[in-house]
């Protein structure tokens, strides 16, 4: 049994956070954009980006004819932890889910176009499976792809596709084969994200930051476009998930709050008197920091459980994320309480404690028990997949 | 980062939960329930003849020499079996206070003693209307002579009608004291108190019990500190303990869950149900790594002043909405003495309030964190 990082991952560590310290650039590392700060949207970020590129660290896990180090899977969650630390933008979607996807499955013509770009930050990708009727529901997908000649003809709606707004490509889960049953009859496709016939529309969201939904009317997406074989969409969405198991929702933003809200208590006063003396304070304060404990604690044991290989760390993943979601929500809850009337006060304003920081974390974390799989289908999963209980649904 | 147990540390457990399954079975642990002297001599004998007893005592002094971490299996499973016995007061505080300050005659005399189980010893801490901290110690010590003089009411004192010595806190000139006072010198009385988890407690009346000067465990005013720090390695343990109880607990509910028909579906296969099943297996997992990692630091002699009264707030905390949930998942018959549920119930809130409640170790976090 460690607890400790090794030697050598503790000095990747280190060099990771002294990097992140010397580059530091409020403009590309806001923790006011909470957790959409991860993503790279902007010039500033994309160079951002390119930087890390430069470093070697995006695609470390990668083969190495593919252009990867093929180190191990920790270094990229050392390195993913470290930058939502910083609030810098993470290496995502295109490392992790469409970078290895494609590694396994995709054409020697979508590797050759995508994978160096991807290795040196010069794509962004949107990721669209969410649909009006495909939620928590994901293999329900209904956007319709018809075979025509040489490709396929798209139609229907994408919800919830945070990136469309900026992204370069998008990477789609459609349905080829209406015959077949739900999980075997999806496709993924990959489009230009300035395709004719894609609309994206904003759905501004209260977190700040804008979430799109995308329409889709006669796109044209060439044979050499799908990904993989025919039907196996949903298989290859499941299986990058498991895939993907380091760089998976991060604690540091968590961590972060929990700090910053110790920091702010341990010098406010109210009342002329130092707030962190306040008795009920003082005990929200203990139970959150035990909390952000042991969501630290279930991190280090999904990670664990991702470095032995073998099977993916599914129920570890489950739980870290249901606990750390929940948890996630209630420091902002019990920070604004501490912050009473004063944690009313829009974010940005410097009336407001922190600037705001709680207040706006507020909003932006009422989707964390709710994006990337809900709190119920987490518990879903541990019921059946952990404890052995019957299927509930 | 490895969170695998060494093929030794297997063994212990696998030792321990066989020795367990066997010497404390539940028909074992219901007729220790309220039993006045509380554990059944097979069981400590088997756990003293394995090397369980004597876990935490050095080898030099014939116990095992364990680290923390091997003793929070070793708690686990005795959590798991509900296992009625004085260890924790014996093994692990009172063996802890004597290696922590006592002198090498004190050592000499009682650790073999207490490692082979010959001799159980038990700390006589709180007092009526008293609470957990410091100023919660104010029987007196006054010396007379060559002897000290003991007086005041000690409660909760576990195992105290087996007790070769009580490890009694007392308050003298320079602080708080220790002092081994044998339960059988004049002026002592105990008194049996049934207990929520049926654990045996006892009232202590000190009625100007004199005991020599050498009667004293550390040098004088040092006793709280001592205490403090043998605590803190204890609670760890007392967290190890409510994992085990807690995962058991919600194991013998799953299999329920999964036989139990009602509108002709196992009642397993109802979201609001399963979801308490994931919600405990949740913090249990959680708390059973926070507890490693605490255990881990102690043995690594590193500070555990934020990690240990962490770990017993959380996973006592869990383990007492645990048996909640169950006794929902149950039904009706979760209120039945017939049923194993309330066994873990009643425990759960006893081992809550038990070595530093809530409120305390809130507490002690908060200092931690906020003042430090």
């Amino acid at each position: 049994m460690d607890f400790d990082l090794s030697p050598e991952e503790q000095k990747f560590s280190d060099e990771v956070e002294q990097w992140l310290v010397e580059h530091h650039d409020p403009v590309v590392m806001d923790h006011h954009r909470e957790n959409f700060s991860q993503l790279s949207d902007t010039p500033e970020r994309r160079a951002f980006m390119k930087k890390l590129a430069d470093k070697g660290w995006l695609g470390m896990s990668w083969p190495k004819e593919y252009g990867g180090q093929e180190i191990e899977g920790v270094y990229e969650f050392i390195l993913n932890e470290a930058l939502s630390k910083h609030a810098a933008p993470q290496i995502g979607k295109g490392v992790g889910i469409i970078g290895k996807t494609l590694i396994r499955h995709g054409s020697d013509k979508l590797k050759q176009e995508f994978l160096p770009k991807i290795l040196t930050a010069d794509v962004e990708f949107a990721v669209g499976y969410s649909e009006p009727q495909a939620g928590s529901d994901a293999a329900n997908m209904q956007l319709k792809a018809e075979k025509v000649e040489g490709g396929w003809k798209l139609n229907g709606q994408k919800m919830w596709t945070t990136s469309a707004h900026f992204a370069d490509w998008y990477w789609v889960g459609a349905r080829t084969d209406p015959d077949k049953k739900k999980h075997d009859g999806l496709s993924l496709f990959l489009i230009p994200m300035d395709h004719p016939g894609l609309e994206v529309q904003s759905l501004p969201t209260i977190g700040k930051d804008t979430t799109n939904q995308v329409f889709f009317e006669d796109v044209f997406v060439p044979d050499d476009y799908l990904v993989g074989e025919r039907g196996r969409g949903f298989h290859m969405i499941s299986e990058a998930l498991d895939l993907e198991r380091f760089t998976m929702f991060t604690l540091s933003p968590i961590t972060n709050r929990t700090d910053l809200l110790v920091d702010w208590v341990k010098q406010a006063k109210r009342d002329g008197k130092p707030l962190k003396d306040d008795p009920q304070t003082r005990k929200t304060i203990a139970n959150i920091a035990t909390d952000t404990a042991v969501a630290k604690a279930l991190s280090t044991r999904f990670i664990c459980a991702a470095m032995k290989g073998g099977k993916p760390p599914t129920i570890q993943s489950s739980q870290y994320k249901l606990f750390t979601t929940t948890l996630s929500q209630r420091v902002c809850d019990e920070a604004l309480d501490i912050s009473s009337a004063a944690g009313t006060i829009r974010e940005g304003q410097e009336l407001a404690p922190l600037l705001g920081r709680f207040e706006g974390a507020y909003r932006a974390t009422m989707n964390e028990t709710v994006g990337g799989g809900a709190s119920e289908i987490q518990k879903n999963i541990i019921a059946r997949r952990h404890l052995g209980l019957p299927k509930n649904f | 980062m490895d969170l695998e147990f060494s093929e030794e540390q297997e063994a212990i457990r696998d030792m321990t939960r066989a020795l367990l399954e066997e010497h404390s079975s539940v028909e074992i642990v219901r007729q220790m329930e309220d039993d006045p002297k509380g554990y059944p001599d097979a069981l400590w004998k088997q756990m003293a003849e394995s090397g369980l007893v004597g876990a935490l005592v050095p080898e030099s002094y014939g116990g095992g020499g364990l680290t923390l971490l091997d003793a929070a299996l070793i708690y686990e499973e005795i959590g798991r079996a509900m296992a009625p016995v004085p260890h924790f007061v014996s093994g692990v505080i009172s063996a802890g206070l004597l290696l922590e300050a006592g002198s090498e005659a004190q050592k000499d005399e009682w650790l073999p003693k207490i490692a082979s189980g010959d001799a159980i010893l038990t700390p006589a801490w709180l007092e009526p209307e008293r609470g957990y901290g410091e100023e919660g110690v104010q029987a007196t010590a006054t010396a007379d002579g060559g002897e000290v003089v003991l007086s005041g009411t000690k409660l909760h004192v576990n195992y105290a009608g087996a007790a070769d010595r009580l490890i009694v806190l007392a308050r003298g000139d320079a602080g708080v004291d220790l002092f081994l006072v044998d339960p059988s010198s004049s002026g002592v009385t105990l008194t049996h108190y049934l207990s929520q988890s049926a654990e045996p407690h006892y009232k202590v009346e000190l009625d100007g019990v004199r005991v020599p000067a050498d009667a004293r465990i550390g040098g004088a005013g040092t006793g709280w500190a001592s205490y403090g720090t043998v605590l803190h390695q204890g609670i760890i343990l007392l967290a190890a303990q409510a994992i085990g109880g807690a995962a058991r607990c919600l194991e013998e509910t799953v299999d329920y869950a999964n036989t139990r028909v009602q509108f002709d579906k196992p009642l397993g296969a109802f979201q609001a149900l399963a979801h308490y099943m994931a919600d405990a297996s949740t913090r249990i997992d959680g708390g059973r790594v926070l507890v490693h990692e605490a255990a881990w630091n102690a043995a690594q002699g590193r500070s555990i002043a934020r990690f240990a009264p962490m770990a017993k707030l959380f996973c006592c905390t869990a383990y007492q909405e645990t048996t909640r949930a169950c006794a929902q998942i149950w039904g009706g018959v979760a209120f039945t003495i017939e049923y194993d549920t309330q066994m873990f119930f009643r425990r759960a809130k006893e081992l809550q309030l038990s070595w530093w409640d809530v409120p305390y170790l809130e507490e002690l976090v908060a200092k931690d964190v906020l003042d430090g």
